[in-house]
C-alpha cells in the first residue's frame, strides 16, 4: 500500500466513489428505495443524504419500474443518476426500462440521445436471503447490446469501476456481490478509473487458467494457493467486465496454459461460462487447448434457504480446487 | 475324420468372399501351411493356407464363386484315410445364399466379435494442443500413445515423443562401403556437387541441365542419402571427414565445388582442408553460418511416413507453398520409402541440429578461403535465413534471388546456372 491508499471496505469504497462524483459534478444524483435516512438495504449510501441533501439522494417509491423509468428520463435530460436496486433480483421488475429503453435509446435515436445511467445491483448468494434475493443475473444483461455490465471483486475496483461507469456515456450495470460489502482492502485516494472491459490477472501461472469474478475470484485464489502447494501453477483472471468482455486477456492466458476452468455463481447453463467457453472454442486459442474447457457454475435450481444447501448450490473454494485437480490429472 | 476347409473372415465387415483361384488340384496332396487358394474381398486379396496336411477332396467352390464367410469349400483327408461321400455339415451350401441369410450366418458364426481394429482413416483422439504440437514437429498423431482419457493424445505425449531418443543402434546397422559417386564425363575443370539434407545427387539434374556444359560433373550422395551406405553420423566433423575421404578417392586435380545447404557447409569445410584442389566455390543457401534453422521442417521431412505428412514440410522449401506440386510430393515420398534411411536421417538431424540449432560454425573457414567464391540465396528461404550470408568476412559475391526459397537450384535452375557461369565460364 503506498501513501495514497487506505484500508476501506467494499461498501465504503463505493460510498467514497459516489461522494467524490457528487462533489465534482452536480449532475450526479442518487436514486433508490430507502437510500436516504435508512442508508440503503446494505448501508452503502449511509450518511450521504446528510452531505448532499434529499434533492440529490432521492428515496423512490416501492416501484422499481417507476424508479428506473424516472432514472432513464433524468439521464436523457442531463443528469447522471446512480440508481440502486435493493437486490439485483428486483431488476426483473424494471426490465422494460433497462432493456427496452436505456439500452436502446442511443441506437433508436441515431446517436442523438445518450443515457449516462448507473445501476447498482447487489447480487449473489451466501446471505441466507433465499431464492428471490440471492441470484446472480449478470448474464441476462450481458446479452443486451447497449448495456455495459461490470462485476468488481475488490474495494479498489468497486470504486474505480463506479467512477468509470459514471464517466461512460451509456448505461452501466454494476453487480456488487453482497458478501463482498464488508471485505476490506487498500483503496487509492482521489479520483481514478478502472477501465471497463479490461480483465485483471490476479495471479499469474502457467498450467491452468481460471476465469472468475466477484466472490468467485477470492475462492479461485484460495484454491490456486492450495494447488500451488502441490506444484500446480494456476493463473487466475479477475473477469471484472462481462460486457464488453476482455477477449485478449483470456485468449492470451489460454494460449499459455492450454487449460481453462470458468467459475461463476450464476446458474451454469446459458451463463457467463458458456460465453467464455464458446469464445475460446471459436478462436485460434482452441489450437492450444490440451483438455476440454470446464465450467463450474451455480446449480440448476433456485438458491435454497437452508444454509448447507445454499453453500452447495454455488462453487466454493474446495469444489474449484477439485475441478482444477481433475483437469490437471487429465480426468476430463 | 477329414479336416474341413472354410472360407475365412479376413476383414471385419466381410460377409462374402470370392474364391479367386485354387493352388491345389482336387485329389492332390497339400502340406499344412502351404497356399491352398486365394480369396478376394471388396478391399483385399489374400492367400489362404491349408489347415492340415493331406489330400484335397470334395472341392465344392470353383474359381470366381462368391461364397459366404464360414462356408466349407473342401475337405483335406489324411494319407490313408478312406474318401467316401462328402461329410455332412451344418454349414451352408457353398452356392451364394440369399443376402439376408448370409448376414444372419456371418453373425451367428462369430458370436464373439473382437473389438474392431482402429480404422486408420478415423482421426486419432487428441487434444487441439497435441494436434498442433504434432503438426509442428512433423509427427503422425496415430503413432503416438496417448495418456489422456480413453487414450487421448495430450500435448505432453507429443513432447515426449519429440524428445524421445532416436532409434537405438539395434534398430539399424551401419553399412560398409564408400559413398556413392556419380560421374559424367566431359572436358575441363569438373563441377563437384554436394546435395543438402534429405536430398540426393539426383536433385542436381535440373541445374546440370541448365548449366548446359560439357565439363565433367561429379555428384556425391551423402551417407544415409541416395545410393550411399547408411552410416551413423555423430557430428559434423565426422560427416566432413567422410566426405573428404570420398573426395580424396576421386583422384581429381581441381574442381569447381558446388554445395547446397548442409552440402554447402560440407563444401566449405572441404575447401578449407583441400584448398589447393578447389578452383572455385559456389555455396547455395549454405548451412553453418549462424545458429538458426527451421528444425521442425528437417524433422518433419526426415520422419514423414506418407505424402500427407511430407508435403506440408516440402512446401517450406520453396518461396511459396505452390512451388511444390502434389505430384512432386508424391515422387519425393517414393524416394523416402525406406524406413531405415528415414531413421538414419532423423538421427543425423539430432546430431547436426540438436535442439533446433546449427551446432557447427564455419564462419572461420569462410574467412580463410582464398579461391573465388560466391553465395547464392533465395530471398524467401524459410529454412535458413539469408542474412547469414552477411557474416562472410571475405571478398565474395552474394546473390540474393527474388522469388526463390531454400532450393533455388530446383526452383529456378536457369538463374542459378547463369550466376555459376559468371564465376566459372563454361
Amino acid at each position: 500500500m503506498d501513501g495514497n491508499e487506505r484500508i476501506l471496505s467494499y461498501a465504503e469504497a463505493i460510498r467514497e466513489a459516489m461522494a467524490l462524483a457528487m462533489e465534482a459534478d452536480p449532475a450526479v444524483i442518487l436514486m433508490g428505495e430507502d437510500i436516504g435516512v435508512y442508508g440503503g438495504a446494505f448501508q452503502v449510501t449511509l450518511d450521504l443524504i446528510d452531505r448532499f441533501g434529499p434533492d440529490r439522494v432521492m428515496d423512490t417509491p416501492i416501484s422499481e419500474l417507476g424508479g428506473a423509468g424516472v432514472a432513464v428520463g433524468a439521464a436523457m435530460t442531463g443528469l447522471k443518476p446512480i440508481f440502486e436496486f435493493q437486490f439485483s433480483d428486483f431488476a426483473a421488475l424494471a426490465m422494460e426500462q433497462i432493456v427496452n429503453q436505456a439500452a436502446k435509446m442511443r441506437y433508436m435515436l441515431g446517436g442523438e440521445a445518450s443515457v449516462p445511467l448507473v445501476f447498482r445491483m447487489p447480487a449473489g448468494s451466501g446471505t441466507g436471503a433465499a431464492a428471490q434475493h440471492s441470484q446472480s443475473l449478470e448474464a441476462w444483461f450481458g446479452h443486451v447490446p447497449g448495456l455495459k455490465v461490470v462485476q468488481p471483486s475488490t474495494p479498489a475496483d468497486a470504486k474505480g469501476l463506479l467512477l468509470a461507469a459514471l464517466a461512460d456515456p451509456d448505461p452501466v450495470l454494476i453487480f456488487e456481490h453482497k458478501l463482498l460489502y464488508k471485505m476490506k482492502a487498500p483503496v487509492p485516494e482521489g479520483h481514478y478509473l478502472t477501465p471497463i472491459g479490461k480483465a485483471h490477472i490476479a495471479r499469474a501461472g502457467t498450467d491452468l487458467t481460471i476465469v472468475a469474478g466477484a466472490i468467485m475470484l477470492h475462492r479461485a485464489l484460495e484454491a490456486a494457493e492450495k494447488l500451488a502447494a502441490d506444484g500446480m501453477s494456476v493463473e487466475v483472471i479477475d473477469l471484472r467486465s462481462i460486457r464488453p468482455i476482455d477477449r485478449d486477456t483470456i485468449l492470451t492466458s489460454v494460449r499459455k496454459t492450454g487449460k481453462l476452468l470458468v467459475v461463476y455463481e450464476g446458474v451454469k447453463s446459458y451463463g457467463v461460462g458458456a460465453e467464455i467457453s464458446a469464445m475460446v472454442a471459436e478462436s485460434d486459442a482452441f489450437d492450444y487447448l490440451d483438455a476440454p474447457i470446464l465450467r463450474l457454475g451455480g446449480a440448476e435450481a433456485p438458491i435454497p434457504y437452508n444454509p448447507d444447501l445454499e453453500r452447495l448450490a454455488v462453487p466454493q473454494a474446495n469444489t474449484i480446487e477439485a475441478a482444477a485437480r481433475r483437469l490437471m490429472a487429465r480426468e476430463v | 475324420m477329414p479336416t474341413e476347409v472354410i472360407l475365412p473372415k479376413v476383414d471385419m465387415d466381410m460377409t462374402h468372399g470370392t474364391l479367386a483361384v485354387w493352388h491345389v488340384a482336387p485329389g492332390a496332396m497339400v502340406e499344412k501351411g502351404a497356399a491352398l487358394f486365394d480369396i478376394e474381398t471388396d478391399k483385399a486379396a489374400m492367400e489362404v493356407e491349408a489347415p492340415a496336411s493331406g489330400f484335397l477332396h470334395h472341392v465344392t467352390a470353383q474359381s470366381g464363386d462368391k461364397i459366404a464367410v464360414g462356408s466349407v469349400v473342401a475337405w483335406i483327408y489324411a494319407a490313408g484315410e478312406a474318401v467316401g461321400d462328402a461329410p455332412t455339415t451344418l454349414l451352408p451350401e457353398t452356392t451364394e445364399p440369399a443376402p439376408d441369410a448370409a448376414y444372419a450366418l456371418a453373425e451367428a458364426q462369430t458370436p464373439l466379435q473382437p473389438a474392431p481394429l482402429p480404422n486408420p482413416r478415423v482421426k486419432p483422439r487428441a487434444t487441439p494442443a497435441a494436434r498442433r504440437a504434432a503438426d509442428a514437429g512433423g509427427l503422425d498423431l496415430a503413432a503416438i500413445p496417448g495418456t489422456g482419457p480413453l487414450g487421448r493424445v495430450q500435448r505432453d505425449d507429443v513432447a515426449n515423443q519429440l524428445n524421445a531418443p532416436m532409434p537405438s543402434p539395434t534398430h539399424w546397422t551401419p553399412e560398409p562401403g564408400p559413398l556413392n559417386v556419380a560421374h559424367r564425363a566431359g572436358t575441363g575443370v569438373p563441377f563437384l556437387m554436394i546435395h543438402g539434407f534429405a536430398a540426393d545427387s539426383l536433385s542436381w539434374v535440373p541445374l546440370e541441365r541448365a548449366l548446359g556444359t560439357n565439363r565433367p560433373v561429379i555428384r556425391i550422395d551423402l551417407p544415409g542419402h541416395g545410393k550411399s551406405p547408411k552410416r551413423r553420423i555423430d557430428s559434423f566433423a565426422a560427416l566432413s571427414r567422410m566426405l573428404a575421404e570420398a573426395f580424396d578417392g576421386l583422384n581429381t586435380d581441381t574442381v569447381h565445388l558446388i554445395g547446397h545447404s548442409l552440402g554447402a557447409a560440407l563444401a566449405l569445410s572441404l575447401a578449407d582442408i583441400r584448398p589447393r584442389q578447389i578452383k572455385a566455390l559456389t555455396l547455395i543457401a549454405p548451412a553453418g553460418l549462424g545458429p538458426e534453422i527451421d528444425a521442425a521442417a528437417l524433422n518433419g521431412i526426415a520422419r514423414a511416413t506418407r505424402v500427407e505428412s511430407l508435403a506440408p514440410w516440402l512446401r517450406r522449401l520453396t518461396a511459396t507453398p505452390q512451388g511444390i506440386s502434389d505430384d512432386y510430393a508424391r515422387a519425393a515420398m517414393t524416394t523416402r520409402a525406406d524406413p531405415v534411411q528415414r531413421a538414419c536421417q532423423a538421427e543425423m538431424v539430432q546430431a547436426l541440429f540438436p535442439d533446433g540449432t546449427q551446432s557447427f560454425d564455419l564462419r572461420a573457414a569462410l574467412e580463410r578461403l582464398a579461391c573465388p567464391m560466391q553465395i547464392i540465396w533465395g530471398r524467401q528461404d524459410h529454412i535458413l535465413p539469408m542474412r547469414h550470408a552477411l557474416v562472410a568476412q571475405t571478398d565474395c559475391a552474394i546473390h540474393l534471388l527474388d522469388r526463390a526459397g531454400h532450393i533455388p537450384q530446383i526452383e529456378c535452375p536457369d538463374r542459378v546456372a547463369r550466376i555459376i557461369g559468371h564465376l566459372s565460364p563454361m
